[in-house]
């Protein structure tokens, strides 16, 4: 449907998986890449075309973050999405487990557009993934171009 | 006469001595010799100041004994404390009247009280009461330092034991709904069996955690409308399971005073048992009410529901202890362990009573005055 396409940053396969397969059930289709750890998200928008860099790849249309990462953590991705011209208005929902206030506060804090905690159950860690597919893909109007108005 | 009068001073147990208008010593008593280690020879007629070879130039006792000598009168409950090299360190109580004998001669009585045992009495208290202060301390600091690694674990074992759970909750789902058709009846039923395990598995892992967090934290004291509470959770259950017929008799005007989030979990529980165990019936009433125990109020919660056998009491507020199996009532058996943890750490009492088949009561007690 379209070229819309979604970031899953995810470090747990059985989350991926997960989450994919929720993305399926919801018969929407978008494009789905991941990455699995700080680095490899930072790569994506900033590397060169050598390490996993996009260049003037699209930007995705919504970025699902994770905050426990491997090598950089989903707080520091998210302060550098926001320090970029080009990524600061990227939506980032973050994708967590944690249950800790702080990590909301300083989520918001950050930059980050919404806070969902993943469900333990299934079907409502899926539903939650479809209402996150709905709202942000196709309600929701994103920007299309990066942070200067050019 | 003046035997008399030095019989009445030998009697006398404190040390005792009798100055004449030079503050010379005309007569010192029994218990004076004793207490400074002192004889006849060496204190009469001498000088007070001299006594004890100088021991006794005190200059705190020059600045009384001349004051009383000029403006004549007396002093009372002096305290003197004076290293004497010989004896060591004293601690007395001096009273000084000055008196005219008969024959018109000035003189001037001393009384000496020696209190230096009482005051080492006194300053070992002081140092046992700073050294249990400082024990008290270290003890407190390192049990909040124990509570505070149990909470950590209990966070960390509750967080990371959920990853997993997802993984099986979901990809059991997934089985069940994409490959049943490669399941027979029995494959089917054993998934479904493993996707309800891991559910209870879910709802025990909260009830740790909650259970866990309970023993900690600060806990507010204010006054509660209870009454409100109930209703609160009377709404919410019947949002939950609109087609049910169960009638709430709900006491107006229920206070406590304590923490009003803990309370409802209690309260939460409570009235989500006997909502449960009532759930066999066609109606039901639930009664949340406030009686007179032993001259205290007491709440109550009443059902009557499945209740339960007054033999098996003592499992009643375990944890995890349960009276049913899963199958004629689900649940994990924590509530109640919950809500006795809830009260007590309210300072309460909490006890039942049930009739198996015929119903349930939950007495407890909270305090009713704010602790100022």
């Amino acid at each position: 449907m379209s070229d819309k396409i979604i970031l899953l940053v995810e470090d747990n396969e059985d989350d991926e998986e997960l989450a994919v397969l929720a993305f399926e059930r919801s018969r929407i289709a978008n494009a789905m890449i991941v990455v699995r750890d700080g680095q490899e998200a930072l790569d994506y928008f900033f590397g060169t075309e050598a390490n996993g860099g996009s260049d003037a790849k699209a930007l995705p249309q919504l970025v699902l973050l994770d905050l426990k990462l491997p090598k950089v953590g989903g707080l520091e991705v998210l302060k550098r999405l926001r320090a970029d011209p080009k990524t600061r208005r990227l939506p980032v929902v973050i994708l967590t487990s944690s249950k800790e206030e702080e990590d909301m506060l300083n989520s918001y804090d950050f930059g980050a557009n919404s806070y969902v905690r993943k469900p333990v159950e299934f079907d409502r860690f899926a539903e939650a993934i479809q209402q996150l597919q709905m709202y942000w893909l196709v309600l929701n109007e994103a920007p299309t171009s990066g942070g200067d108005r050019s | 006469m003046r035997g008399f009068a030095h019989s009445i001073v030998e009697t006398i147990r404190h040390p005792f001595l009798i100055l004449d208008g030079g503050l010379c010593v005309c007569e010192a008593n029994a218990a004076f010799y004793l207490t400074f280690q002192a004889d006849e020879a060496e204190t009469v007629s001498h000088l007070v100041y001299e006594l004890g070879g100088g021991q006794w130039d005190i200059p705190r006792l020059r600045e009384l004994l001349e004051e009383v000598d000029r403006n004549g009168g007396s002093f009372k409950d002096v305290e003197v404390r004076h290293d004497f090299p010989h004896v060591g360190i004293k601690v007395m109580v001096l009273d000084a009247h000055r008196v005219v004998h008969d024959d018109g001669t000035p003189m001037i009585l001393l009384a000496i009280e020696d209190v230096t045992d009482k005051m080492q009495g006194i300053d070992a208290l002081y140092k046992l009461n700073r050294e249990l202060d400082d024990r008290v301390g270290e003890r407190t600091a390192q049990l909040e330092a124990a509570n505070r690694e149990l909470e950590a674990f209990a966070y960390s074992v509750s967080h990371d034991l959920r990853a997993p759970l997802r993984a099986l909750d979901g990809f059991s789902d997934e089985l069940l709904r994409s490959y049943a058709d490669k399941l027979d009846d029995r494959g089917q039923h054993y998934l479904r069996r493993l996707r309800s395990g891991t559910q209870r598995m879910g709802q025990l892992i909260d009830d740790m955690l909650l259970l866990s967090r309970l023993n900690r934290g600060e806990m507010k004291r204010e006054l509660v409308d209870l009454t409100a509470l109930a209703e609160g959770v009377v709404a919410e259950l019947r949002g939950r399971e609109p087609d049910r017929t169960v009638a709430f008799v709900i006491e107006s005007g229920l206070s406590a005073v304590g923490d009003a989030a803990l309370l409802g979990v209690a309260l939460e529980n409570l009235l989500g048992n006997a909502w449960k165990f009532t759930s066999k019936k066609l109606s039901a009433t639930i009664t949340v009410g406030r009686q007179t125990h032993e001259g205290a109020p007491a709440f109550f919660v009443r059902d009557d529901g499945a209740g339960f056998d007054m033999d098996h009491i003592s499992k009643l507020f375990g944890a995890f202890e349960r009276l049913h199996t899963q199958r004629e009532f689900p649940g994990n058996g924590v509530g109640l362990a919950i809500v006795q943890r809830v009260v007590h750490r309210h300072g309460g009492l909490v006890w039942a009573e049930g009739v198996l088949g015929h119903g349930a009561t939950f007495h407890f007690t909270l305090p009713q005055e704010e602790l100022i």
